[in-house]
């Protein structure tokens, strides 16, 4: 259906907080290499071992249940189940060094999530919030979504204004008859009544908007904005659409949470979306990681080289991100229970296409896959390097409650290694 | 002194030609142009260049561009050199403020070129400009000088190592203070018992007593000093001297030796919990490594902290630092372990322990002193580890040396061994004008909250009026908005007390019960396992009969003390005593012991599972202690499954984590109590938790109910009760507490206490003075209506009753039992789902789904169609300003601004046919409005 079109409002979602927002000191301004970045996140720590750092030659106490195979990278090995991952390891790059020193969930999520240490006095915002109050609303598209739900505190927007928060789909992609609920106007409501309804509420909302003031306030009136701007837009809704996509295609991402989640962020960023921050699996395989790999694996192999091939095929590879990480890796030796602990020292991320180079191995892990060999990476590197892709210095400043500034990023480099 | 003349170099005679007849140079002039332009730099503490110049030799000696500054002739000395460089010379000195005036660089050509005479043994002192400012404006201020005090109040020096710094604290008569220890005349009355040396008092005499005077503006402040045992040594000790090093340098934190794994192969405990264990991994591990009895200095504790090998932590302290002098004594007397009887610290103390400063970049010196089980005490500055929890006001250096930023309130917080303690620190507006406001004050709510106000000179908002006091009372103490009628009815009150008596209905009403029940529903984490499937504990029959039960006590009005060890000791099966449902909701033992702990004492103590909390007093010892109240709990299933029995099973101890000893039951931050085998251990817990032994209940609950109605707690959040996590105001927790308590724990006497106060009757409105404070309770905070009465009110709005698994047509969202029924509206505009106890849980923060949903999802467009709240007023015959008044008064609870009126009474012209939907679409329009949302 048709609704009123309010095409002249500027409707950038937190544009009017951003003005507000101070911006302290100038830094360098970057041009962008990407438009948008997929994150994908892998929660509960996935082992290195059975997936982006195997052992092939060590004792099977470490190297784990499964055997390592050959990938498109000569002389580079993925875990067993990574078998379509092996075929396009040559538009990867793996960092094989990622290193924190954060061994309980929450607090290892908080850094990949942030770059940031978990502070007691202050809460960091996360990747997408930044992305969010750093570059705004395109096509009438909320800059961050989270797919399917917003389950990490940390996706959220710390010292920011929940301006800045995430869209949440409210439903998983991979359920039946999955929609975005609320995108249309009412059916009994005509475009002139629309019209008049925004007209009406701008009437009764003038008293409170000029006598009250707290962030709060502020927030809901720019995602009333933001919710203009999507219902207005045909384009823009059927960003959310899934079944626009062709059953083939659905079919070779899997039928499955893994694969219609991550062909839902593709439509997503292709639409203008600027981070899709997309959660699968639970990968905390504390006993028996074997059955657990055979059960998770398979599904997320699959659908994120469907993905890798699917942004290569409509030429999007170049301009978008795809950055897989979790909160940590997993004990280099098996344990007791035939599974693996919590364990920061040495761990991976993979990531592809935004100007990444294509079949790169960065740093390395010791023959056990216990600690950084060389070439260690921390997740304010990984962060600095995120947002200098999208065209982000990490090393500006946003101003936090209190007038207290603080750095995107603290510290941290700009891996310019891994950009080609 | 002596002024002999001492030719320095013979071979500058040469020079002496180019100086004419002029009188010889006086070195004072010299000296004055050292001590005001050069020594800033050049002085022992800074040495620019290498080159130190308050004492002949070392200026002789030179800096590192030239070995000596006397050239051959005076022009070639390169400190004349280096004065006549042009102005724009990278070398030109001085490099601040240079060139120097044209005589003073004769001056010295002069002085240079008659040999540079330095009288022997003068030695030059740097003029602290600063300083002398300070001074100078410190004299105008002492006009107002009203109290001088010393901290400590006292000083006991045990041994010939033992001394105590003292700070010298001034306080104005407009409530500022300072530290002018470095102002006051300060001595020693008898220096045969005890000298001052850089501000710290030591021992002179064996045995002794004096006293420290300081003078200042005429003000005198003493202090006495004991000295017992002066002359007397002590060794350096493991436990009291070289671990604390261990702490203040950081070599134990989670990050460095701390973690769990350790550091590049060398493990510490955490914080320092466990001595012993880092006793034998630094003498036994490795050998001859670590620790060097030979030769201490090339120990590898010794080499890697200060710098003489590559550490990944990087250089930690001077080899010549006090911190290096300890390891290494402690070393050279063999290392030795510390006897079991060595004396434990018992306690910390900041001093001073309240200070206000005044404008930016004032400082203040904070002491710390430690007390030890054997009685003695010691200055532990040097040792302690501090922090701010509000940076921007005041930052706390790593000495202690606090520094005033923006206007505000901070809590410096100190720690040592497992002790944290805080300081309180003001900042207020240099030259600020301020006059304390006639504020209204009803109660000792008022009196506490005020007086904060007067300290940080904010002045409060004006009272709010009656439209929005009965708006925000009616969402605040029973979770409804008021209808039209009770608006105009209370409108047209004229009482003096009809705000009072407003509340005293209200409290009277069945949804004031209503909303603490779910509150405290929230907090018990009254939930079955709905999503997904019904077929697992806990079981919605169990969630509701449990939340009947509570429903039930706190209906009947039972003190919530009462309630809480009937909760607490509760016995028996989950259908037949639902109480015991508590113990079902979390089967983790330790985890119940946390929470426990968070929900009826707002302490988060999960931290000291696994260490001594860093930010806090909790220790291991602590959390095991406490955990052992709930190591007896048995559970037995029966033929039904959701009747599952709790009992005490008389059994069962509380493991320590590192010691793997059992650990006896002792109260959180109480005492361990008397306990005979088969006591029920939970009830001795209740008993003592929810009683005034446990300052902490009462603290608690009140500042649960304050945040409930003010949005803030006076600790925020409210269930992070800790040290570094002050209170904003102590004095106001305090009173709230004591009065909860004496009114026997009913929160309805509180409830009038708070609403009748001065503080929660302000308006939202700021001014310039509190437009930035949130914290200090100086306006009323806009605050978004939670997710149920939100929902209530669109149904009693648009007359549309709700309905709800297990409850009937019609019911309040408020009254739903189970955390796990839930509908799209609540989920999104962020009801608890109860699956943690954390007051996180409940969210108010809006999104992009909220808004969409308001726009067009069910809530609002299909109310206002299913209402006919529109189609019956226009049926009724009601004319259009009668209509839009009713709706204003319904969705807002005020009546229509002229142009509003105008706006919508245009919209109506302009469609009049469609006067019905131009209606309802001004109904959709002020439910879609903030306005709505926000209780202010």
């Amino acid at each position: 259906m048709h609704v009123g079109m309010i095409g002249t409002l500027g409707l950038s979602l937190p544009g009017m907080l951003r003005l507000k927002a101070s911006e302290i000191g100038k830094v360098e301004s970057f041009n962008a290499m990407a438009d948008a970045v997929i994150h994908i996140y892998l929660p509960g720590g996935m082992a290195q071992h059975e997936s982006w750092d195997p052992k092939p030659f060590a004792s099977p106490d470490y190297r784990g249940p499964y055997t390592p195979i050959k990938t498109s990278v000569p002389g580079e090995y993925v875990g067993e189940k990574f078998v379509n991952i092996a075929k396009i390891m040559n538009k990867l790059t793996v960092v094989r060094s990622m290193t924190h020193g954060e061994a309980a969930h929450e607090r290892g999520t908080h850094n990949m999530f942030t770059g940031y240490r978990p502070s007691p006095a202050l809460k960091f915002p996360s990747y997408g919030s930044v992305i969010s109050h750093e570059q705004g609303s395109r096509n009438n598209l909320p800059p961050y979504v989270v797919v399917p739900n917003q389950s990490i505190p940390d996706q959220g927007t710390g010292y920011m204004s929940s301006a800045f928060g995430p869209f949440a789909l409210g439903s998983d992609p991979a359920d039946k008859g999955f929609a975005v609920r609320d995108l249309l106007a009412p059916k009994d409501v005509t475009s002139q009544r629309f019209d008049r309804r925004r007209s009406m509420l701008t009437a009764v909302d003038e008293h409170f908007r000029t006598t009250e003031k707290s962030d709060a306030i502020g927030a809901m009136d720019s995602f009333q904005q933001a919710a203009y701007g999507l219902v207005s837009s045909a384009k823009a809704r059927e960003a959310f659409d899934l079944s626009k996509e062709s059953d083939k295609l659905r079919d070779e991402y899997g039928r499955n949470t893994a694969g219609q989640r991550f062909l839902l962020a593709r439509r997503l960023v292709e639409a203008g979306v600027r981070m899709v921050s997309v959660t699968f699996g639970g990968w905390d395989h504390h006993s028996n990681i074997k059955g657990a790999f055979d059960g998770l694996a398979p599904s997320f192999d699959q659908a994120f080289a469907r993905l890798i091939t699917d942004l290569q095929d409509r030429g999007m590879l170049k301009r978008t991100l795809v950055l897989v990480s979790s909160e940590f890796g997993r004990t280099p030796k098996i344990n007791g229970t035939n599974g693996r602990d919590h364990w920061p020292r040495v761990f991976s991320v993979a990531m592809a296409g935004g100007g990444m180079k294509e079949g790169y191995i960065h740093g390395a892990s010791d023959a056990l896959g216990g600690e950084p060999d060389r070439d260690a990476v921390g997740p304010e590197d990984l962060a600095k390097t995120m947002y200098r892709v999208l065209g982000i210095n990490a090393e500006k400043r946003i101003m936090s409650d209190g007038g207290r500034p603080i750095d995107i990023v603290n510290g941290g480099r700009v891996m310019t290694d891994w950009l080609t | 002194m002596s002024f002999r003349r001492l030719p320095l170099l013979a071979f500058l005679a040469a020079g002496l030609t180019s100086v004419g007849s002029a009188a010889p140079v006086a070195f004072d002039e010299v000296r004055a142009v050292f001590e005001g332009k050069c020594l800033e730099c050049h002085n022992p503490e800074k040495t620019k260049g290498k080159l130190l110049m308050t004492t002949r030799e070392g200026f002789l000696k030179g800096g590192e561009s030239a070995a000596a500054l006397i050239g051959v002739a005076a022009d070639q000395s390169e400190l004349v050199k280096r004065l006549l460089l042009p102005a724009d010379h990278d070398d030109l000195m001085p490099p601040k403020g240079g060139p120097l005036p044209a005589a003073e660089i004769d001056l010295l050509r002069r002085w240079v070129a008659e040999g540079a005479v330095w009288p022997a043994g003068v030695v030059l002192v740097a003029k602290d400009k600063a300083k002398e400012e300070a001074k100078a404006e410190l004299v105008q201020k002492l006009t107002t000088l009203e109290k001088l005090e010393i901290f400590p109040e006292s000083i006991t020096l045990e041994t010939k190592r033992d001394f105590h710094r003292i700070v010298v604290f001034a306080t104005f008569k407009d409530a500022t203070t300072r530290d002018v220890t470095a102002f006051a005349d300060l001595k020693v009355g008898d220096g045969k018992v005890a000298k001052l040396d850089a501000y710290s008092v030591h021992a002179v005499a064996d045995v002794g007593s004096t006293e420290v005077v300081a003078s200042l503006g005429g003000r005198v402040a003493r202090i006495p000093v004991a000295v017992k045992e002066g002359h007397k040594d002590r060794a350096v000790s493991f436990r009291q001297d070289v671990m604390p090093v261990f702490l203040r340098a950081n070599c134990n934190s989670g990050g460095c030796h701390g973690a769990a794994r350790g550091k590049d192969g060398f493990r510490l405990s955490l914080f320092g919990m466990d001595p012993d264990g880092d006793y034998i991994r630094l003498t036994r591990e490795l050998i001859g490594r670590r620790i060097n009895l030979a030769i201490p200095e090339e120990s590898t504790l010794v080499e890697k902290s200060t710098g003489a090998v590559p550490h990944t932590g990087n250089k930690l302290y001077d080899a010549d630092s006090s911190y290096n002098q300890t390891i290494l004594e402690w070393i050279a007397n063999g290392a030795k372990n510390d006897a079991p009887s060595i004396a434990k610290v018992t306690g910390i103390e900041v001093f001073p322990k309240q200070i206000v400063l005044e404008g930016k970049a004032a400082t203040q010196q904070i002491t710390v002193r430690a007390t030890y089980s054997d009685g003695t005490d010691r200055d532990v500055t040097k040792l302690a580890l501090f922090m701010s929890n509000n940076d921007p006001v005041a930052k706390i250096d790593k000495d202690g040396l606090v520094r005033s930023g923006d206007r505000g309130a901070a809590f410096m917080l100190a720690r040592f061994d497992v002790f944290s303690v805080t300081a309180q620190a003001i900042v207020i507006p240099k030259g600020l004008v301020y006059e304390r406001p006639k504020v209204a004050e009803v109660n000792y709510i008022d009196k506490a909250v005020n007086e904060r106000l007067h300290r940080l000179r904010i002045v409060p908002s004006e009272t709010c009026t009656d439209e929005e006091f009965i708006r925000r009372v009616y969402i605040d103490v029973v979770g409804l908005y008021p209808k039209p009628a009770e608006l105009t009815a209370f409108l047209a009150d004229k009482r003096p007390d009809r705000r009072a008596q407003l509340v005293e209905g209200l409290l009277q009403r069945k949804e004031f019960t209503e909303l603490w029940v779910m509150k405290w529903a929230e907090l018990l984490q009254i939930r079955s396992d709905i999503p997904g499937n019904n077929n697992v504990p806990p079981f919605y029959k169990n969630a509701l009969l449990y939340y009947n039960w509570m429903a039930a006590e706190i209906g009947k009005n039972r003190p919530i003390n009462e309630i809480v060890v009937d909760l607490l000791s509760a016995s028996g099966g989950t259908v037949s005593a639902p109480a015991v449902n508590y113990y079902q909701s979390e089967l983790d033992r330790l985890k119940l012991s946390e929470n426990v702990a968070q929900v009826f004492m707002g302490m988060r103590i999960q931290c000291a599972q696994c260490h001594n909390h860093p930010f806090d007093r909790w220790t291991m010892d602590d959390y095991y202690g406490f955990n052992a109240f709930f190591a007896q709990i048995g559970r037995k299933a029966t033929d039904d499954p959701q009747e599952v029995i709790v009992f005490n099973s008389k059994g069962g101890e509380s493991q320590h984590f590192l010691t793997k000893k059992s650990v006896k039951p002792k109260f959180l931050g109480g005492e361990e109590p008397e306990l005979k085998p088969g006591d029920d251990r939970r009830r001795v817990m209740a008993e003592w938790l929810a009683s005034p032994r446990n300052p902490y209940f009462a603290r608690n609950v009140a500042n649960l109910v304050w945040a409930h109605f003010l949005g803030v707690g006076v600790v925020d959040p409210v269930d992070d009760v800790r040290v570094s996590n002050p209170p904003s105001n102590p004095e106001l927790l305090d009173e709230l507490a004591a009065r909860l308590t004496d009114y026997k724990y009913d929160v309805r006497r509180l409830v009038r206490d708070i609403t009748a106060s001065a503080a929660y009757q302000r308006s939202s409105k700021t001014n310039a003075s509190n437009a930035d404070d949130k914290l200090n309770f100086a306006r009323a905070q806009v605050r978004r209506v939670r997710a149920e009465v939100l929902l209530d009110a669109i149904s009693q709005i648009t007359e549309t009753p709700n309905k709800f698994q297990g409850l009937p047509l019609g019911a309040r969202a408020v009254q739903i039992a189970d955390g796990a029924v839930s509908n799209y509206f609540l989920q999104t505009f962020g009801r608890s789902k109860r699956e943690s106890v954390a007051s996180t849980e409940v969210k108010t923060d809006p999104n992009l789904s909220q808004a969409l949903h308001l726009m067009n999802g069910d809530a609002v467009n299909d109310r206002i169609r299913r209402g006919q709240v529109v189609e019956k007023l226009i049926a009724d015959g009601k004319k259009d300003d009668e209509i839009i008044r009713e709706l204003f008064l319904r969705v807002f609870g005020r009546l229509p601004g002229a142009n509003e009126n105008k706006a919508i009474s245009a919209a109506i012209a302009a469609d009049p046919a469609g006067r019905r939907f131009v209606l309802e679409d001004t109904f959709w329009a002020l439910m879609n409005s903030k306005e709505f949302y926000f209780n202010h």
